[in-house]
């Protein structure tokens, strides 16, 4: 039978983890347009590097605040949006396609998008701004502002992602649940904190989980949008990663951000899983 | 003392799904509402529950009409098909909810789902969650949380569906005991004509939103009201004769004789049930069931007969009994 396993572990071996070792083990090396892009071991000196990286630290923190507001932010308003579609209503069907658009829209496409709905003085935003008689309103170039613009694509797009998973979890609860509780008396709020809360936590928990390691990982939507300006204020570890690789041809160093941006997204994930079991334990009391 | 049910009718996108219904329960009466799926039984639960409303006639119970009373005020104890047990919770947790809900104080909470754990024997699960009970002991936990409502009626919509046969026969006495230990009327849901028969002291057939008839057990096997309750109560199921001069004749496998000079049947096959047996014959008047002792042989040839007074008698248009 562990036979059958084997097609499996060759192509998770092959796109998985050999490359994954690969980066493991040029991080070890200098290797970049000045050693003539011949590995050369350099006894730990990328990660000594990386440790006292002030950029890579001011962009984990950014990539951090970026992370932890966008998915907060999603998965509330998700929640919102799948206690919305899971109520019958005319028209819930139509509802249920359109919300998925943002979604299915490629991430470029959507990115630039934004960067015009932001272009000053030209994007939509500033002409309704200077309709209003209101100054333009420099979004994009501004270092402490253009973080949000960012947050706001970002949640624009894959709220429908997270709100489709809490729609597929609100539908595995059996209605007869909330209609013996009803007949307890028990008001809508009660149902949805005594059993709606509750029965959803495990899509809660997956939804969180897959958003937190796809946000932390951004690429895309900042690369299009401010190139991880203005003043490297929306840089990403990945954007950085592929800066030092593609700019500065310092792979060796790229790939020690790569993995070292992986470790702390590990750390991440452990410690929303580790909140996401304490408050799994704090169910079944009443 | 009862619960009533005046001229109740339920309307869905124009199409009266349930239509004239008159019942009354009386205190520590079962009364069972059968009928094949669809014919608006769950309905008439719902409504009486208050978790959908009547488009058409009046709920009484004790009295007082709770036509337009919101459920939680009708004071229902409900058992669900499914049992809607609270996956997450514990037994125990499970009862206290509803108590909870309710405003009762925690530590008379505590002492009344010890009391009904007690009543219905399952003390050592209060722990458990409903996933680590047997299908028996999830429906005790559901009837415990209807006992623990002092309702003023109860309605068990199919709570033996999910069981197995034999746990089912087992658990059915322990069930009427439960239900009407405080003597309040009980509506017993089901779709299996047997289980009614066995539980029940009125059943009420219900056929496409309408009743066809209301009788103790034995009146309705006896004096079936109608074509369609004959064929539903009893098992094997009654045999019907083709039409004749617009009547139909029915007649109990149980009063069917071999006699000389009967209708001269084949036999197709034969079915053991133990204690007796059913044969499977094939005559001029169609197939036929007979329900014979398991002593018979089978003889060289097979004539069968009924005496006249076993027959039923219904109108071939409308299938309503005819009175001889």
């Amino acid at each position: 039978m562990l036979l059958l396993l084997v097609p499996a572990a060759v192509l998770l071996a092959v796109v998985f983890v050999a490359p994954m070792l690969h980066y493991v083990w040029l991080s070890a090396h200098a290797n970049s347009v000045l050693t003539g892009l011949v590995p050369i071991p350099n006894q730990g000196a990328n990660w000594l590097r990386l440790v006292s990286d002030q950029r890579f630290w001011q962009d984990a923190g950014q990539t951090l605040r970026f992370t932890v507001v966008s998915v907060s932010l999603e998965v509330l308003l998700a929640l919102a949006i799948a206690l919305l579609l899971d109520q019958r209503w005319r028209g819930r069907g139509v509802a249920r396609a359109l919300t998925l658009i943002p979604w299915a829209l490629p991430t470029t496409v959507m990115a630039l998008g934004w960067r015009w709905i932001f272009n000053t003085p030209y994007g939509p935003l500033n002409q309704t701004a200077s309709l209003l008689g209101v100054a333009p309103l420099n979004i994009l170039s501004n270092p402490s502002i253009t973080w949000m613009a960012t947050v706001l694509a970002d949640v624009w797009k894959t709220t429908p992602f997270a709100a489709l998973i809490l729609l597929a979890g609100l539908q595995t609860i059996p209605t007869d649940l909330y209609e013996a509780l009803r007949l307890e008396g028990a008001s809508q709020r009660t149902c949805f904190l005594r059993i709606t809360l509750p029965l959803l936590k495990p899509y809660i928990a997956l939804a969180l989980l897959f958003r937190l390691a796809q946000a932390f990982g951004v690429f895309d939507l900042v690369q299009v949008m401010t190139g991880g300006g203005p003043a490297s204020s929306t840089e990403s570890l990945a954007l950085y990663a592929y800066i030092n690789a593609m700019r500065f041809l310092d792979f060796g160093y790229s790939a020690t951000v790569m993995i070292g941006s992986f470790i702390l997204l590990l750390l991440l994930c452990l410690i929303s899983w580790s909140f996401l079991i304490r408050l799994q334990r704090r169910t079944g009391r009443v | 003392m009862s619960l009533k049910l005046n001229n109740l009718g339920r309307r869905i996108d124009g199409r009266w799904i349930l239509r004239h219904l008159d019942l009354e329960i009386q205190n520590g009466e079962c009364l069972a509402l059968v009928g094949a799926s669809g014919c608006g039984k769950s309905t008439t639960l719902r409504i009486i529950a208050g978790l959908d409303q009547a488009d058409e006639g009046s709920i009484t119970i004790d009295g007082t009409d709770v036509t337009s009373t919101a459920a939680v005020d009708r004071k229902v104890g409900m058992v669900f098909q499914s049992y809607a047990l609270f996956p997450h919770l514990s037994v125990a947790a499970n009862l206290e909810l509803g108590l909870k809900v309710r405003g009762v104080a925690p530590s008379e909470r505590q002492q009344r789902v010890r009391q009904v754990l007690q009543l219905v024997q399952l003390e050592e699960r209060a722990s458990q969650k409903p996933a680590q009970l047997s299908g028996g002991q999830r429906q005790r936990v559901a009837l415990a949380r209807a006992l623990l409502r002092d309702p003023l009626v109860y309605l068990l919509d199919e709570p033996m569906s999910n069981l197995d046969a034999q746990l089912r026969e087992e658990l059915r006495p322990e069930l009427r005991r439960l239900v009407l230990r405080d003597q309040k009327p009980v509506i017993y849901v089901t779709h299996d004509q047997h289980e009614a028969m066995a539980i029940a002291d009125r059943i009420a057939v219900l056929k496409d939103g309408q009743i066809e008839q209301v009788a103790n057990p034995i009146e309705l096997y006896k004096h079936p009201a109608s074509l369609y309750v004959a064929e539903f109560i009893g098992r094997p199921q009654i045999n019907v004769l083709p039409p004749e001069q617009g009547v139909i004749k029915a007649i109990r496998p149980e009063a069917l004789k071999l006699q000389a000079g009967g209708i001269a049947c084949e036999l197709l096959h034969r079915e053991w049930l133990g204690a007796s047996q059913i044969w499977q014959l094939d005559s001029r008047l169609g197939p036929l069931r007979m329900h014979v002792g398991s002593e018979q042989t089978v003889p060289e040839s097979i004539q069968v007969s009924w005496a006249p007074e076993q027959e039923h008698r219904f109108n071939a248009r409308s299938g309503k009994r005819l009175t001889a």
